[in-house]
């Protein structure tokens, strides 16, 4: 065949303009400029804290808002409380709290931080029709002193103000000229964090560095969010270098990315058990006795061997960052014996008897729950547990989670994980094991209802922890209306060149005096 | 011309003869396509209604009393029977409402979760059509950007392997098809990404830029769309090639270019069209969800993907009823194209 000139001059300047298309992608996208955080979730479309409860707007909060204290709730001292927009704090009685104020601090808008703001944010949020009131231990009023120094009140709703100590940790501050305009809280977040918020474009956030921040403005000029849902789409982006930032990675990305040579790797203890709840208000487990026998069917260090990285053994229904932890010696261990002895007293020797047995768990939100739940399934069963294993997509799995209008749930037991912020033990004990609420498990057990007032009412942190050590958490480990199976650790990447972030348990990021170079 | 005619045709010019009968064509298929319409809106609207996950639970998050519950479920109008449901968002339709996303927020928000009975209410949440308008541009771009890169590597191959029957471009046509096809679309991406981004830097790979962002996504598409392409370009072309019309135009004096071009093409383009139009679109539509997902990248499909995870059933429902217009209306100008080409036929 002959090659003419004219075809020989298409065909050269395709094969240039197709060997110069690389040059099109040259890796601007690289270069410095905004941190990006690949985010495994997103905020809802209301910017008023006091709205939601979804973990990642908590996250995305803790860059715009500051709070009276900070509790880095590390292993080593969870009970830490360090000052933030408040310089201290002290008990006055058993329903007082007085905080005084830190002094030149501004909101993203300008207006002066003073302590008009601390009781509009207390008394607007604890507020019992505002969704996010789960987080208080109860309504509050707020006396101001003078400017600078306010005074948390709770003799008039009947419980410690105590029960603040480090709640006052979590709960954001918010201005009082927001709180009067209900709409403005809602369009944009105005509070007195390192970041401030610019806009929103699709499923982009910025942010930017926040020049009168107390602590001195940030050297990271601004922070891209970026939501990300696909775990393997953020991990290909911080290889490629279009991200700085991401989380909730899944152990074998975490054990591959340690290698690479442009990213580190952070692993690190969260506030989140994950637990296996019965449903305790209809057979078979209505019975305690079979309840526990489930608990000691169950070799939870295979467990952990499946999960890897991400958890961390404990035998607690509290992780171990939360004040009130303990290795609880009483905790129900792997023991097939004492499984069928229990077993057969309750009626069901060796299983027989039993109705079958429909354990629920999500797959795709987290990590490995298919696995080990065909690992606990197969334990069981091997005990003579009629159970059947339920795997669902996170939505399907989330209808099927809380207990309903009629008090009942669906299935028997049911997997979950359950993250607070702060140490605050109540924000994991009440919603769960109290019976005014057992949101999942039904349980309605007095003596249960009993030692949580007790510890809930203690007069000091050192009386608190004790009750809670002693008697609340071994209590609820010997009625297991859950099994906590490990707490997990979080597992996260980030660029080599980003230096000084700071992760809180329950997610937020502290990015005040990170570099990214 | 059909047996049947009516004599009141035999009377009216040849022009008017080709009008009426496109009129007729287009009046009969488009009633059909409508019909289609309606029943696959139907189906998805009842699978949504039917399928576990509470959209409810989805938009005022896990801490929701179940009666915010039943209230947020009453104003969506969640409650009704499904026929109820589906008839007044036909009468909606018909007024161009395609609803409000029960997500998505005005402000770009998207998952639910706030329980502020303020911020739950419609007129807060993003219009569907926005939704969509915003991200079509991109599906296209991409959609086309694949068709064309598919086009590139297919029509040469595909025809030289028609033609070749023996040889080289045959086995490579065959072999090439057989590698493509099976391989997944989602481990191609997260290769091709992971090669030609993660490890050399050469291209961009996530979201969208600029248009550098088109090509490794484009490549996936294409990778799907060539094997089907290649396929059919060569049996079509194959098919005319064997034709006696083919060595007797050679022999009359034609170039093997001339008759290729002129004749052999235009044979081939009927089954190549009605291929494209039955098989083609509804892969690349199937694939191009996928496809957007992995890349985040910001089009049609990421935002369905998305809304299927998040419940937000009037997205998925427009993007439904969209996607199968589109289909029923490109099979319609595909036919209606294949009569032109090739008077013999009728649809």
């Amino acid at each position: 065949m002959t090659i003419n000139r004219r075809e020989f001059m298409k065909a050269t300047t395709l094969s240039v303009a197709a060997l110069s298309v690389p040059a099109i992608a040259s890796r601007a996208f690289a270069a410095s400029g905004p941190l990006i955080f690949a985010a495994a979730g997103t905020v809802t479309s209301s910017w008023d804290p006091t709205s939601h409860t979804v973990a990642p707007q908590i996250t995305a909060e803790g860059f715009l808002f500051g709070h009276l204290t900070k509790c880095p709730m590390t292993e080593a001292n969870p009970g830490e409380i360090l000052p933030d927009l408040a310089t201290e704090w002290s008990v006055i009685d058993e329903h007082t709290l007085e905080y005084k104020l830190r002094q030149g601090v501004t909101f993203h808008d300008g207006q002066p931080f003073t302590a008009a703001d601390v009781k509009a944010t207390y008394e607007y949020a604890s507020n019992p029709d505002r969704p996010a009131s789960a987080w208080y231990p109860g309504r509050v009023d707020v006396e101001i002193i003078d400017d600078h120094t306010v005074r948390l009140n709770t003799k008039q709703y009947g419980y410690p103000a105590l029960n603040f100590w480090y709640v006052s940790s979590f709960l954001p501050i918010l201005s009082a000229a927001d709180i009067a305009n209900p709409d403005m809280l809602k369009q944009r977040p105005n509070g007195t964090g390192p970041f401030r918020y610019v806009e929103t474009t699709g499923d982009q956030i910025r942010f930017a560095a926040f020049d009168k921040f107390h602590e001195g403005k940030p050297s990271i000029e601004e922070v891209i969010w970026a939501y990300v849902p696909d775990a393997n789409t953020r991990v290909l982006g911080l290889l490629n270098g279009q991200y700085h930032l991401t989380e909730r990675l899944e152990p074998e990305q975490y054990l591959s990315l340690q290698k690479e040579a442009s990213l580190k790797t952070d692993r690190s203890l969260s506030s989140e058990n994950k637990y296996l709840h019965f449903r305790c208000n209809k057979p078979p487990f209505d019975d305690p006795r079979i309840r526990l026998a489930v608990c000691h069917s169950i070799d939870r260090s295979q467990v952990l061997e499946i999960v890897g990285e991400a958890g961390q053994a404990s035998n607690c229904h509290l992780s171990p960052v939360k004040f009130g932890f303990t290795d609880v010696k009483t905790y129900p261990e792997y023991d097939p014996e004492k499984a069928q002895a229990l077993l057969a007293e309750a009626g069901f020797p060796n299983g027989q008897g039993l109705p079958e047995i429909e354990y629920i768990t999500s797959v795709g939100f987290y990590p490995k729950t298919r696995e080990y739940g065909e690992l606990i399934t197969a334990m069981l069963q091997e005990q003579g547990f009629p159970v059947k294993l339920t795997t669902l997509e996170p939505a399907a799995w989330e209808e099927q989670l809380y207990r309903r209008a009629d008090g009942q749930g669906p299935g028997h037991i049911i997997d979950v994980g359950w993250i607070t912020g702060s140490p605050e033990p109540d924000l994991v004990l009440r919603p769960n094991y109290h019976s005014q609420f057992a949101l999942v498990n039904g349980i309605s057990d007095p003596q249960i209802d009993e030692s949580l007032e007790k510890e809930r009412s203690a007069t000091s942190t050192e009386e608190r922890l004790k009750i809670l050590q002693e008697e609340t958490l071994p209590l609820i480990a010997q009625k297991a209306p859950s099994i906590s199976l490990f707490s997990s650790v979080f597992l996260r990447a980030m660029s080599a060149k980003l230096e000084g972030v700071q992760f809180y348990p329950n997610g937020p990021i502290d990015l005040s005096k990170a570099t990214l170079s | 011309m059909r047996a049947s005619a009516s004599p009141a045709l035999v009377f009216l010019s040849p022009d008017k003869i080709k009008m009426a009968f496109a009129l007729e064509f287009f009046l009969r298929r488009i009633s059909q396509g409508v019909l289609i319409v309606l029943a696959v809106a139907f189906v998805i609207f009842t699978l949504l209604r039917i399928a576990p996950g509470d959209p409810t639970r989805i938009i005022l998050g896990p801490m929701a009393t179940p009666s915010a519950m039943e209230e947020t479920a009453q104003r969506l109008g969640l409650r009704d029977p499904i026929p109820v449901q589906f008839l007044r968002y036909l009468g909606d339709i018909a007024k161009g409402d395609f609803g409000n996303s029960f997500i998505r927020g005005k402000q770009g928000g998207t998952t639910g979760g706030s329980q502020d009975a303020g911020s739950a209410a419609p007129v807060e949440r993003a219009a569907v059509i926005e939704l969509i308008a915003r991200a079509l541009p991109y599906t296209l771009l991409l959609a086309a950007c694949g068709f064309l890169l598919a086009c590139l590597v297919s029509i040469p191959l595909g025809i030289l392997a028609g033609v070749r029957n023996r040889g080289w471009p045959q086995k490579t046509a065959l072999y090439l098809s057989s590698f493509f096809v099976s391989l997944p679309n989602v481990w191609v991406g997260i290769v091709l990404i992971y090669l030609l981004s993660a490890r050399t830097g050469w291209l961009p790979a996530i979201g969208y830029q600029h248009i550098g962002y088109v090509i490794i996504p484009a490549i996936v598409v294409a990778v799907e769309l060539a094997p089907v392409m290649i396929r059919s370009i060569s049996v079509a072309v194959a098919g005319n090639v064997q034709e006696p019309f083919y060595e007797i135009g050679q022999v009359r004096g034609l170039s093997a270019r001339a008759m290729l071009f002129r004749h052999v093409l235009r044979n081939a383009a009927v089954p190549l069209l009605n291929s494209f139009g039955a098989q083609m679109i509804g892969m690349l539509l199937g694939g191009l969800f996928v496809v957007e997902y992995i890349f985040s990248f910001p089009g049609i499909g990421l935002l369905t993907i998305n809304a299927v995870f998040q419940r937000d059933f009037p997205v998925i429902q427009t993007v439904a009823i969209f996607a199968s217009t589109v289909l029923v209306f490109i099979n319609i100008a595909v036919d209606f194209a294949s009569t032109t080409i090739d008077r013999r036929l009728k649809f």
